[in-house]
Parts: C-alpha cells; sequence; structure tokens
C-alpha cells in the first residue's frame, strides 16, 4: 500500500495527541518555540538523509511509499518524519515534565497535610 | 568502519557536545529527559520496526553501510543513534527557544 509510511507516521501524531490535550504538554500550542525547535534540526537531517540516499546507504520501497519525491531524491515521507518523530519526542517531554512536577507537588502536599497534623 | 555507523557516532557526539559547550540547558542531569527518552525509544522499536520489517521493508539498508547488526526486531542498531541525536537535538532547541520566549 503506497500510503503506508504516511498512515504510520498519522497515527503517531494521533497515538501523541492526548500528551497535549489531557497532559497538557502545550506543544501544539507554542506554535513559534515548535518552529524554532524542529527547522533548525530537520535542515541538519534532511541534508544527513539526502547525502545518505546519494550514497546508496537505505533507498526506500517504491510500493510501499507515496512516489512524491523531494530534492535530494527524498519521499515527501523522509520530510513529514523528521517533522512527526521531534513532534512527539516534544510531546512526550513535555507530558512527563507535567507528569513529574504533578507528583513531586502531590508528594508536598501530602509531606505538609502530615506535619500538620502530627 | 561502515559509513552509517560512522554518521551515526559523529552524530551522537555533536550533538552532546552542542549541550555541554554550547547550548547548556542541562537536560542530561533531568529526570525528565531520561524518561521522555525512554519512552520514545519504546515507540520508536515499534515504528522503526514496522518501517524495517521483511519482506519488503519500507526502508532498505545497503549492508555494506552498515554494522549488520539487527537489534531488535530487523532494526539496524545505527537507527537508535539516529534517534537519540533527532529527538535530543529538538529537545535542546526546544530549551534554547524557550529563553527566547516573550514572557507570558
Amino acid at each position: 500500500m503506497r500510503a503506508e509510511y504516511l498512515l504510520l507516521l498519522a497515527a503517531c501524531l494521533v497515538i501523541t495527541l492526548p500528551l497535549e490535550f489531557v497532559l497538557g504538554a502545550r506543544v501544539y500550542r507554542r506554535p513559534r518555540r515548535l518552529t524554532l525547535a524542529v527547522l533548525p534540526v530537520l535542515v541538519v537531517f534532511y541534508l544527513w538523509d539526502a547525502i545518505a540516499i546519494a550514497r546508496g546507504h537505505w533507498d526506500y520501497h517504491p510500493g510501499r511509499t507515496s512516489g512524491v519525491i523531494l530534492p535530494g531524491a527524498m519521499p515527501l515521507e523522509e520530510l513529514a518524519f523528521f517533522i512527526v518523530i521531534p513532534l512527539c519526542g516534544l510531546l512526550t517531554y513535555e507530558a512527563v515534565g507535567n507528569v513529574l512536577r504533578n507528583s513531586r507537588a502531590r508528594r508536598t502536599r501530602a509531606r505538609a497535610v502530615g506535619e500538620r497534623h502530627a | 568502519m561502515p559509513e552509517y555507523t560512522i554518521a551515526t557516532l559523529v552524530a551522537v557526539v555533536v550533538v552532546v557536545v552542542v549541550e555541554l559547550r554550547w547550548a547548556r540547558t542541562g537536560i542530561f542531569a533531568t529526570a525528565q529527559y531520561w524518561l521522555a527518552m525512554a519512552i520514545v525509544f519504546a515507540f520508536q522499536v515499534i515504528v522503526d520496526g514496522w518501517l524495517t520489517r521483511l519482506p519488503d521493508a519500507i526502508v532498505r539498508y545497503a549492508p555494506q553501510h552498515f554494522l549488520g547488526v539487527r537489534f531488535p526486531l530487523n532494526i539496524p542498531v545505527e537507527d537508535f543513534g539516529f534517534g537519540f541525536a533527532l529527538v535530543t537535538a529538538t529537545i535542546i532547541a526546544w530549551k534554547v527557544a524557550e529563553r527566547r520566549e516573550p514572557v507570558s
């Protein structure tokens, strides 16, 4: 199926969406900062990928990719990969941060309550 | 050493040096970063495992350009260096960008 790789990346976005809206990651809601984080890394990894393709390090199954080819002989999917995966990484990082902060705050509160009752 | 192996090692070293010498976000000293990376790696095994699953993998690696060690599943070990560099660089850039955010 030619949409397979794109669907896999779409699934990554769907699965990580609750990190933004349930765990309060606030990554999508900071678009300027998100762009500043993703864009420079994307440029470097796009270049790496283009060089790796040119040198024959890897290639892509024509029947399982869209067939849309970007500069550097790169499938559209690879560009999408360099946006989606870093985005999922940031959502994970921010969500973990919130969970850790919340559990620390709960522990501090519990200790304060315990001391008051001691 | 195969080229993809070298490229991966260089990428990991560059990211670590950028953090320690220039960005100094301090992420390597936080549980938040290492926990997030553990989760990212777990999901990398699923996604990367899908991309490299035989027969007819979506991404096909030239045997002469990587070590030939595929673990876990059919994933070239180099991919984990690639993933580490990609996600860590993004988190560093995210922290650096935070300093430049207008105070809201």
